[in-house]
């Protein structure tokens, strides 16, 4: 090694953490839970003062066990739509068909669990094919927008009213009442050490998508596409599949969530997906995926959703008027859209 | 060029053209093993076509190309990347929101599957080996935006070397474009130390304007010209002067620019800038400028004339300094300021910056006038068709129509359009950025004809041209400049033309 | 050369065909779609038939035409029916009160939430489709705070003049008044896009928007306009609808998120900006209206219908995209 130059680079800092990662496994675990923090202290903040408010407003209810219960079950299912929605705003994109996919997934559900309009009764087989028509349509919303070439918004708004239009036809307007029992005690029990059975689920899909995301050439990929798809296209990857398969992960968690949905209420019916967009999309946001691409893993997905189900149960816990509520929601989207997204990125924005 | 039997690279008789303009004209280039290779010349000389054919991003038009002896032909990088031909772009090719690790191994995980995920552990050992190499000291995980520059560059050398002996190609060959602009005293020491080392085991061609490095550090150096092949000698012992001189050869057509119509201009100043400057671009720096005077801009890339040409239009800010047009002293903090002050742009790229192409030609000329062009309050289409015409006429447009759309006209009348949109609109002071790039011989002795008849009707002109003797052709003066100041102001008059030979050390 | 890869005959003809002006594919579109709803049912082509397409259409080329402008300059509208909804429920409520001033009034607001969307694009720069996004739920939120249910007009005796005979009337030779009024707006929105500063820069900044801001237009001015507008469209078909169904509910505007931008990518307006226009919307809301209604008439079912209408707007956008704009889709 040729040493006389050596010492003409600065010398940096070991930064502590690096100097933790050395340090055998035990030194790496505590780093990453420090890096964990770091990237997301701005969110534990909001939801400490999210807690803070409504737990002083209700006079402590707010933060009671039960109604810590009642959140974490509220937001497993959003989590579920807003860890698929995260990786497509990751890429730069965005996915406005959620409720059309969670519309056909909800109402065929309906028709394939045991109900009383026909004589189907697949039991848990429904799990496979609600996976694989979320996925498929999933996949659907990526070709039209890779090999069409149109902007994911259009194709996915187009996505949307396509299948919305089909979830209505075949359900012929009305809800199928769901005669399968199993699933709902599933769906909305708490079969281990008391914690609500979907936010286990959420937990595991959670972690399944953390090692997709940093341990996969895919999940990588997905990144570098975010952050500059002409690079990423140069250094070699094929952007055009990453994508679609991006969007079929997608269409799977909008898939999975759908059953959910219609098996808790014990009724399928079209309008099942209605008004879960903004959340999934605020929740995305106030996570701190950027809008512009390339930031935001599944701890922000997860944690944005939590912040949104507990603003949402404390507001309804303080009473305040339900339209209201849509409309803080919607302040809160505008906001935490203009602080996450990278200026200097966006030039001129349409 | 004698074929050396060892050589890694040979490329003999290469030709490129784009449209009309030639950009490689049966060029000879050779690479030998281990060996750094300093590749010069003028901006616009042929060095960057010249090296993306020889990774594939371009194909040739016309000749040969041999790789450690057998005759190869590149689709793609990547293709190149695995017989281990590669380069290090000026901007560079990294991700800035992955980490170096992800960037470093980017489309090359495949290595490093474990149980069907990725090992990264093993990763990050590699990585700080791969760091060790170029003797880095960082935490693999540090994010790229958070790199300054000079680490930044060590980075992608190193990213470059691993790919490039990753599929055990014998000879690797790297191409460095322009490495050290953005680098500090130290900082370019290192790099070349590094590349020193790197030398043992892979090929190094050099494109670089700093002249004084490229003797200091190659093994042999290459000069480009027009397009053309021009010399090469050996590093050891060259003289700096010699390299000058042929990077931009002798003398100068006579009158191609029209030089004996070049006009005296009047005494009244039209523009004054004091001591403005910008950080990190260029230092405080003042000129003037009179009624019809034309003012050449001159310098490489890291100049500064770029950035400070920015500032003047009101794309960027000065940070520092006055600016004065016609004696009083303005601010300008947009394009549309510069405008109000009568300073007019034509851009470099004028089909994505100075047309829209969609519209037709009077669409275009009249987009900055119409205001003016209203009966009633609303806008009259017979003012407008009698404006363009007019301008059409006195541009000598050549168009079907004023109908016409922009797009379908040749480079040479769209570049017409554009100089007459801004005619238009009464500026007084135009700054025309490569007037003549992308346009054939005949249009181009056109649009000199077309800058000297400005002048001469009292427009002043800031230009820069895309050869030094337009520059010396058109200009009453010229201001040099290299890294950040202004080095020479040079007097140009019409009967006594500097020669090329004459500036260039103040250039490079 | 003419591109060898070419074949000469099919490759030709269809690159000739795309280069005609799109309007020309909406109006042979619309004569085609006429044409086949008269004839498998001959009850589409009647006058009073007509009557109801027309005024369909006037309501649809009220917000298309805002959201026209939008989309030309390479933005969008979602917050169309929040600002349908919100209009016409706030007119209902001030009818009463302010007689013939409610029209002026909400015309005011819609182009004050107009003007909000295109600030928040321009000056916070948030990507107009999540501005808009936003903006119409909580629009629709407020619609619902006003008036949680319907609330109808409140009924006027014959012997006194009715505000919302400005639209049901028919004044001027048994015309009715909504076609008079789609007229003229249609008219205003003309000389605006041919005629004005504003409406010319609209496209410039559409075809190039880096090249406006060198040329010195104000961009920034030029898409609040666009989005002022389009406020301004919105809450005229608001007053249209409120009028007609002598009501206003806050889940009125609901449908015609989709059908503006249907009407205006029918039309032939590209969403990559800097072309199309009123001229394309109007025959655009033409076609809406003759689909809309025929479908009905020849018996498609209402849902199947949203499903077509969705895959013909990704067709449509398809077509008219200009890839030599964009590089990067994401």
């Amino acid at each position: 090694m040729d040493n006389v130059q050596a010492d003409a680079l600065p010398k940096r800092p070991q930064s502590y953490l690096t100097g933790l990662k050395e340090g055998g496994r035990a030194g790496w675990l505590l780093a990453q839970g420090l890096m964990f923090l770091g990237a997301v202290w701005g969110q534990l903040l909001s939801l400490a003062i999210v807690c803070l408010i409504f737990g002083i407003g209700s006079g402590g209810r707010f933060l009671s066990p039960d109604n810590i219960h009642a959140i974490v079950g509220l937001a497993g299912v959003p989590a579920l739509l807003c860890l698929g929605v995260h990786q497509i705003v990751v890429m730069g994109g965005m996915d406005l068909s959620l409720e059309g996919v969670v519309a056909i997934c909800g109402v065929v559900c309906g028709l394939l669990l045991k109900n009383n309009v026909n004589s189907m009764d697949v039991g848990f087989w429904i799990l496979p094919i609600v996976v694989a028509l979320g996925g498929a349509v999933g996949l659907l919303s990526g070709i039209i927008h890779t090999k069409l070439k149109m902007p994911s918004f259009i194709a996915t708004l187009g996505v949307q009213w396509v299948f919305f239009g089909f979830a209505i036809l075949i359900s012929g307007g009305r809800s199928i009442p769901i005669q399968d029992a199993r699933f709902q005690r599933l769906v909305t029990g708490s079969h281990i050490l008391g914690i609500p059975n979907l936010a286990l689920v959420g937990v595991f899909f959670w972690l399944v998508f953390e090692i997709f995301q940093s341990r996969t050439k895919t999940g990588i990929a997905m990144y570098a596409i975010g952050g500059d798809e002409t690079l990423a296209r140069q250094a070699g990857i094929n952007v055009n599949r990453v994508k679609v398969i991006v969007f079929a992960i997608c269409g799977v968690m909008y898939g999975i969530a759908a059953l959910f949905l219609v098996t808790r209420l014990n009724s399928a019916a079209a309008r099942v997906g209605n008004l879960l967009l903004f959340p999934a999309m605020t929740a995305a946001a106030v996570g701190g995926v950027s809008l512009t691409g390339g930031l935001g893993r599944a701890r922000n997905a997860v944690l944005g959703t939590v912040i949104i189900s507990a603003l949402n149960n404390g507001m309804v816990m303080m009473r305040v008027n339900p339209y209201l509520q849509e409309a803080v929601n919607g302040i809160v989207l505008i906001t935490a859209v203009a602080l996450t997204i990278d200026r200097k990125k966006l030039g001129f924005i349409k | 060029m004698t074929a050396n039997s060892t050589s890694v690279v040979m490329m003999r008789r290469m030709s490129k053209r784009f449209k009309n303009v030639v950009a490689l004209d049966r060029v000879d280039f050779e690479v030998r093993p281990q060996e750094i290779v300093g590749l010069v010349g003028e901006n616009g000389a042929g060095k960057s076509t010249l090296m993306k054919i020889l990774i594939g991003l371009y194909q040739p038009d016309d000749g040969e190309y041999l790789l450690n002896g057998r005759p190869i032909k590149f689709r793609t990088p990547q293709e190149a990347m695995r017989q281990g031909v590669g380069m290090v772009f000026q901007e560079g090719c990294m991700v800035q929101n992955l980490s170096v690790q992800d960037n470093v191994f980017l489309g090359h995980e495949d290595g490093f599957r474990r149980w069907r995920v990725l090992d990264r552990g093993a990763m990050r050992r590699e990585c700080k080996a791969i760091l060790d190499r170029v003797n880095l000291r960082l935490d693999p995980d540090t994010l790229v935006r958070e790199l300054p520059p000079a680490e930044r560059q060590m980075v992608e050398i190193a990213r470059l070397l691993w790919l490039l002996k990753r599929y055990g190609a014998p000879n690797p060959v790297m191409i460095l474009d322009e490495p050290t602009t953005v680098l500090q005293e130290k900082e370019v020491a290192t790099l070349f130390a590094a590349l020193r080392e790197i030398k043992k085991e892979a090929s190094i061609v050099l494109i670089s304007h700093r002249l004084e490095e490229v003797i200091e550090n190659s093994n042999r150096i290459v000069i480009f010209k027009d397009g053309k092949y021009v010399d090469q000698m050996p590093a050891a012992g060259a003289d700096i002067h010699r390299i000058e001189e042929l990077m931009v050869g002798r003398g100068m057509r006579g009158n191609h620019y029209s030089e004996d119509k070049q006009r005296i201009p009047a005494p009244n100043e039209r523009l004054r800038l004091e001591n403005v400057s910008k950080k990190g671009f260029f230092e405080p720096m003042s000129f003037s400028l009179r009624e019809g005077e034309i003012i050449s801009l001159v310098g490489l890339i890291g100049s500064g004339k770029e950035e400070l040409t920015k500032c003047l239009l009101g794309v960027a800010r000065f940070d520092g300094g006055r600016v004065f047009v016609e004696g009083k002293e303005r601010t300008i903090r947009s394009p549309s300021d510069a405008i109000r002050h009568g300073i007019g742009h034509v851009p470099i790229d004028r089909r994505q910056e100075g047309l829209a192409l969609d519209f037709n030609v009077a669409d275009n000329i009249n987009m900055l006038v119409l205001r003016r062009l209203k009966a009633h309050g609303l806008i009259s289409p017979r003012r407008e068709r009698e404006n363009a015409l007019h301008w059409v006429e006195d541009g000598r447009i050549k168009t079907p129509s004023v109908k016409t759309k922009c797009g379908n006209l040749s480079g040479g009348n769209q570049q017409k359009v554009v100089i007459s949109k801004w005619l238009s609109s009464g500026v007084n002071i135009l700054v025309l950025d490569h007037p003549t790039r992308g346009i054939d011989v005949g249009a181009k002795e056109e649009i000199f004809k077309r800058i000297r008849a400005l002048a001469d009707h009292g427009m002043s002109l800031i230009i820069m041209c895309d050869t030094l003797e337009e520059d010396i052709g058109l200009g009453n003066r010229m201001i040099i400049m290299k890294d950040g100041k202004v080095t020479r102001e040079v007097e140009c008059p019409g009967d006594a033309k500097p020669t090329p030979q004459d500036v260039i050390e103040a250039i490079v | 050369m003419p591109d060898s890869t070419d074949s000469a005959g099919a490759g030709a003809i269809l690159r000739r065909v795309k280069n005609l002006p799109a309007v020309l594919y909406a109006v042979a579109a619309l004569v085609f779609f006429v044409i086949l709803f008269s004839i498998l049912n001959p009850a589409f082509f009647s006058l009073f038939n007509f009557n109801i397409i027309g005024l369909a259409a006037m309501i649809l080329l009220t917000a298309g035409i805002g959201q026209c402008w939008t989309i030309v300059t390479g933005g969008i509208d979602l917050s169309v029916g929040g600002v349908i909804s919100l209009t016409s429920v706030i007119f209902i409520q001030t009818v009463p009160r302010l007689g013939v001033w409610a029209y002026p009034l909400c015309l005011a607001i819609g182009a004050a939430c107009g003007f909000i969307n295109g600030n928040l694009l321009t000056r916070i720069k948030i990507p107009s489709f999540i501005a808009t996004l936003g903006t119409g739920g909580i629009l629709v939120s407020f619609a619902y705070l006003i008036s949680p249910v319907a609330t109808s007009a409140p009924f006027v005796p014959p012997s006194r003049f009715d505000p919302l005979d400005v639209v049901n009337g028919a004044w001027l030779f048994g015309i009715p008044n909504a076609f008079l009024i789609g007229g003229l707006f249609f008219a205003a929105f003309l000389t605006i896009q041919y005629f004005t500063v504003t409406g010319r820069n609209i496209f410039y900044v559409g075809s190039n928007v880096r090249m406006s801001w060198l040329s010195g237009v104000n961009i920034v001015r030029t898409k609040n306009m666009a989005f002022m507008f389009s406020g301004i469209g919105a809450a005229t078909a608001g007053l249209i609808l409120a009028s007609r169904q002598f009501s206003g509910y806050p889940t009125i505007g609901a449908t015609y998120i989709l059908s503006s931008i249907a009407t205006v990518v029918l039309g032939g307006s590209a969403m990559t900006g800097g072309a199309g226009g009123v001229v394309n919307t109007l025959v655009g809301a033409l076609l809406m209206g003759v689909l809309q209604n025929g479908m009905t008439v020849v018996g498609v079912d209402v849902y199947l219908q949203q499903s077509l209408l969705g895959a013909l707007i990704i067709v449509c956008v398809w077509i008219s995209f200009d890839r030599s704009k964009v590089e990067i889709v994401k």
